[in-house]
C-alpha cells in the first residue's frame, strides 16, 4: 500500500506557523541600524547645509542611503540553509520572508530621507527618479547578496556583497556607456526612472533564481577532497 | 609574547595580503586613481595627493577586511575556546595590529603603480614623499579602525558601515569651507591642486595631515586594546597614549587649518605670467610655459606650425600661446586671511593677461590639457584652429559690450570664406579621424542652430570643443557654421597644391569677411555644398530672443 502523494504546494498551509520564526530570526538590528546610521548622517549634513545656507541636494540623499542598501546585503543571510533545505518547505521562504519584512523598513526609511530633504528646501527636481535609483540599488544589493549567499563565501556574503553592490553601483554611475541611461544628466528623469526600474526587476529574477537554488556548495578546497580515500582519512 | 605576537602578526599579515576584498580594494583603488589622473597632463603636486585618494578606496577595503579578522572570533561563537589558549586577548590584538602591516604592500603597489603610470604620461614636477607616506598613512590608520570596530562589534555589518562613515566623511567635502576639507581623512573633491602652475608650500598641508592620520592610527590600536586588555597597568598605558594621541590630532588639525603661505607669490605668477613663464621663440610664434611643462611644447609646436606652414602670407600679429594657471581663488586657498586682502589678490587676478585682453593670445589651461589619446589629439586640432582663426583674422573672443550686461554670445562667421579656410588649415594640420568631425554635423533629428540676425543659422562644433582645452576664460570663442565645415571638408578632397595656389593668388580677398564661401567655392572650382534644414523650420525670419554677432 503507497501512501498519497502530498501537493506540491502542500507547504503553503505552514506559512501561518512560519511567520513568527521568520519575524523572529529577522535580523531586525542589523537593519534598522543602517537605516539610523544614514538617518543620523542625513540629519548632519541637512544642519550643515542649513549652517551654509546650501541645499540638501539629491546626491546627499543618495550617499545616506548606502547604509540601509549594506544592511539589506545581510537580510538574506541563512545560517541553517542545508537543514532547512531538508524540510518540506522550501529553503527561500525564509530569505524571501525577511526580504519582505525588510521591504517595510525601507520604504519608511526612504520616506524620512525625501521629508528631510524636502524640510531642508530641495523641492526643484523631482523625486521619483531618485526613488527609483534607491530601490535599484536595494534590488543589486539583494541580487548580490543572493548570490554570495550560495557561493562558498556564503558565512561573509553579506560583508562582500555589500561592497561589491557599491562597485556595481559606482561603475553604472561612472562608465558613460552606463551613465547615459542611468544617471540624469545626461539621460531624461522618465530614461532613467525606467532604467533603474528595469535593473530592479532584473536584479530580482537573478535573486529567485539564487534562492530557488538547491546546490550545496562546499567550502572545503577541493584539493583537500579526495573521492578515492575514506573520509576518516581526510579529516 | 613578543614571540606569540611576531607569529600572530605573520599570520594575519598573511591571511590580509591574501584577503580577497583587500585584493580587490586593491583593484578599485587602481581604478579611481587611473580615473583622477589620466583625463589631464599629470601634475605630481595633484597626481601624488590624488593616489591618496585611491588609497582612501583601498583603506575601505582593509577596514572592513580587518573588521572581519577582529571580530572572528565572536562571531564564529569561539570566544570561550580562544579564551582558553595561552595567548590571552590583548595579545590576539596587538598581533592583529602588528599584523596590518599586511596592507602595506597593497598600498605600497599602488603607489609604484601610479608613480610608472603617471611617469609614462609625462608627468610634470616631481612627487612629494609625504603626501606618498600620507596614503600608505591613512590605509595602516583604517586597518586600525578596522581593528577597533571589530573587537567591539563582531557583525560583519560593522565594518561595512565604519567604511561607509570613512567614505562618507570625505565625500562631503563640499559641505565644509576652507581648511576644513584638511580634517577629514582624506579629501578628493574640492581642492584647487590640478589648477596650480607649481607646488605650493603648506597647499596640502602634508606633514600636518601625516600626524593626524598617525594620531588616529595610535587612538583605534589604543581602542582596540582597551577593550580586550585586563590589565590595570596596561589601561592606563593605553590611556596615556590615547590622551597623547588625540592631543597629536588636534595639533595637527590646528596647523592644517593655519592660512596657506606665500599665496602672494602664487597671485603674482598667474597674475603676472610673464614674471614666472619661460618663453621661447620658434617659426615666429613666441610659446610661453610655466617652468617644468616644457615637454607639452613640441606637441604645440606641431598643431601650430602645421597650420602656419600652409598659411601663404606672414602673419601680420606676431602670435603667443600662452598657459593659464589659477584664474581665481576659492576659500581652500584663502582661509585665514583678511577679507580685503582676498578682494586684493582677486582683483589682480582679473587683471591677467588671459582675462583682460583675451584676444591678444592664444590660452590654454594647465587643468585642461589632456596627456594622451582621443583628447590630446581634440587638444591638438583645437590648437590648430584657434590657430587658423588668428592667421585668418577670424576673433579668437566675442566681448560683449559693458552697457548690454548681458553674456556675451559667441560671434558666427556666416557665409565667410575665410572661417572655411581656417577649418581647412586646422583640419589639414591636426589631421583628425574623419568620423570625429562629421560627429560635430548634427544627424537624424539634432540641429544645432545659432540666430545671426533674426536668421537661424545651422552651426558645426567639433566633438571636442567644450573640453576647454584651448580656452579664452570666460569668453566665446567663434561659433563654426555647418556651411563652412562643409566647405572645408570639400576643399580636403581637392589637391593641396590646387587649393594653396587659390589662396595664395588672393589672400588678401580671403581675408575680408566680405567674401563669401560661394565665391570661395567658384574660385576652387566646386559647388558649395547644400546644408539641410529641418522640415518644420521655416526659412523667415524668427521672433525676438538672444542673438549671435556676426564675426567681422
Amino acid at each position: 500500500m503507497t501512501r498519497p502523494a502530498r501537493h506540491r504546494l502542500a507547504w503553503l498551509g505552514a506559512l501561518p506557523l512560519l511567520a513568527k520564526p521568520i519575524t523572529r530570526t529577522m535580523p531586525w538590528l542589523t537593519l534598522i541600524s543602517g537605516c539610523l546610521a544614514g538617518l543620523a548622517f542625513l540629519t548632519i549634513m541637512a544642519r550643515v547645509a542649513d549652517a551654509s545656507h546650501a541645499q540638501l541636494s539629491q546626491g546627499t540623499v543618495r550617499l545616506a542611503f548606502l547604509p540601509a542598501v549594506a544592511a539589506l546585503a545581510f537580510v538574506l543571510r541563512a545560517p541553517f540553509r542545508p537543514l532547512t533545505q531538508a524540510t518540506p518547505v522550501p529553503a527561500w521562504v525564509t530569505p524571501a520572508g525577511h526580504l519582505l519584512l525588510a521591504a517595510p523598513v525601507l520604504v519608511v526609511t526612504g520616506g524620512a530621507y525625501l521629508r528631510i530633504m524636502a524640510h531642508a528646501g530641495n523641492h526643484a527636481l523631482a523625486v521619483y527618479p531618485l526613488i527609483s535609483q534607491l530601490a535599484g540599488w536595494c534590488a543589486v544589493a539583494v541580487a548580490a547578496a543572493a548570490c554570495f549567499e550560495r557561493s562558498r563565501y556564503a558565512d561573509l556574503g553579506g560583508a562582500i556583497a555589500a561592497p561589491v553592490a557599491f562597485a556595481a553601483i559606482a561603475l553604472t554611475w561612472y562608465l558613460p556607456v552606463t551613465a547615459k541611461f542611468l544617471v540624469a544628466p545626461p539621460a531624461t528623469a522618465e530614461r532613467v526612472a525606467v532604467a533603474w526600474y528595469s535593473v530592479a526587476s532584473a536584479a530580482l529574477l537573478l535573486t529567485g533564481a539564487a534562492l530557488r537554488d538547491r546546490w550545496h556548495r562546499y567550502t572545503r578546497r577541493r584539493s583537500m577532497w579526495r573521492p578515492d580515500r575514506p573520509l576518516e582519512m581526510q579529516a | 609574547m613578543t614571540r606569540t605576537v611576531l607569529g600572530l602578526a605573520r599570520a594575519e599579515a598573511s591571511l590580509l595580503v591574501r584577503s580577497v576584498l583587500a585584493l580587490a580594494g586593491l583593484l578599485a583603488a587602481g581604478l579611481v586613481t587611473w580615473f583622477g589622473i589620466h583625463p589631464v597632463e599629470p601634475l605630481w603636486w595633484h597626481a601624488a595627493w590624488q593616489i591618496g585618494f585611491g588609497q582612501l578606496v583601498l583603506g575601505l577595503a582593509v577596514l572592513v577586511a580587518a573588521q572581519l579578522a577582529a571580530g572572528r572570533a565572536r562571531r564564529d561563537g569561539m570566544a570561550g575556546l580562544y579564551a582558553s589558549f595561552p595567548a590571552t586577548a590583548g595579545i590576539r590584538t596587538l598581533g592583529q595590529l602588528a599584523g596590518i602591516a599586511g596592507a602595506i604592500p597593497a598600498s605600497l603597489l599602488l603607489i609604484g603603480a601610479a608613480a610608472v603610470s603617471v611617469h609614462l604620461l609625462g608627468v610634470v614636477g616631481t612627487p612629494s614623499v609625504t603626501v606618498l607616506a600620507g596614503g600608505l598613512l591613512l590605509v595602516i590608520a583604517a586597518g586600525a579602525a578596522g581593528i577597533a570596530i571589530g573587537t567591539r562589534f563582531p557583525h560583519p555589518m560593522a565594518g561595512v558601515l565604519g567604511a561607509l562613515a570613512l567614505l562618507l566623511s570625505s565625500g562631503t567635502t563640499h559641505l565644509v569651507s576652507g581648511g576644513g576639507i584638511w580634517l577629514v581623512p582624506w579629501e578628493g573633491l574640492q581642492d584647487d591642486l590640478g589648477f596650480l602652475p607649481g607646488p605650493l608650500a603648506g597647499y596640502p598641508p602634508a606633514g600636518a595631515h601625516g600626524a593626524e592620520l598617525a594620531g588616529l592610527a595610535v587612538l583605534a590600536g589604543a581602542a582596540a586594546l582597551a577593550i580586550t586588555v585586563r590589565s590595570a597597568r596596561a589601561r592606563a598605558g593605553l590611556a596615556t597614549a590615547g590622551v597623547l594621541a588625540v592631543t597629536l590630532i588636534c595639533l595637527a588639525g590646528a596647523v592644517q587649518l593655519r592660512p596657506v603661505p606665500n599665496l602672494n607669490r602664487l597671485v603674482t605668477d598667474s597674475a603676472n605670467p610673464a614674471s614666472a613663464q619661460r618663453c621661447t621663440t620658434s617659426s615666429g610664434v613666441r610659446y610661453c610655459l610655466y617652468p617644468g611643462f616644457g615637454s607639452v611644447l613640441p606637441s604645440l609646436e606641431a598643431a601650430v606650425h602645421g597650420v602656419l606652414a600652409r598659411v601663404p602670407a606672414r602673419l601680420d600679429r606676431p602670435l603667443t600661446v600662452s598657459q593659464v594657471g589659477l584664474t581665481s581663488l576659492d576659500a581652500t586657498l584663502t582661509h585665514g586671511y583678511p577679507k580685503r586682502q582676498v578682494s586684493r589678490w582677486n582683483a589682480e587676478l582679473r587683471r591677467a593677461p588671459a582675462i583682460a585682453s583675451p584676444e591678444s593670445a592664444i590660452y590654454f589651461p594647465i587643468w585642461a590639457w589632456p596627456a594622451f589619446g582621443g583628447p590630446l589629439a581634440d587638444a591638438h586640432f583645437n590648437l590648430a584652429l584657434a590657430t587658423a582663426d588668428w592667421a585668418v583674422r577670424i576673433p579668437l573672443v566675442t566681448i560683449a559690450s559693458s552697457q548690454s550686461g548681458q553674456p556675451s554670445q559667441p560671434c558666427v562667421p556666416v557665409n565667410q570664406a575665410r572661417e572655411a579656410i581656417a577649418l581647412w588649415l586646422a583640419i589639414l594640420a591636426a589631421r583628425p579621424p574623419a568620423g570625429e568631425l562629421q560627429a560635430g554635423v548634427p544627424a537624424g533629428n539634432g540641429f544645432t542652430a545659432a540666430v545671426v540676425d533674426h536668421k537661424v543659422i545651422p552651426t558645426w562644433s567639433y566633438p571636442g570643443q567644450g573640453a576647454g582645452q584651448v580656452d579664452q576664460i570666460g569668453f566665446s570663442p567663434p561659433q563654426n557654421t555647418e556651411a563652412g565645415y562643409l566647405l572645408a571638408r570639400a576643399m580636403t578632397t581637392l589637391p593641396e597644391p590646387k587649393v594653396a595656389r587659390v589662396l595664395a593668388a588672393g589672400w588678401v580677398t580671403w581675408l575680408n569677411w566680405h567674401t563669401t564661401d560661394a565665391q570661395l567655392a567658384a574660385a576652387l572650382g566646386i559647388k558649395m555644398p547644400g546644408v539641410p534644414r529641418p522640415p518644420l523650420l521655416g526659412t523667415g525670419p524668427i521672433g525676438n530672443g538672444p542673438e549671435n554677432p556676426v564675426c567681422t
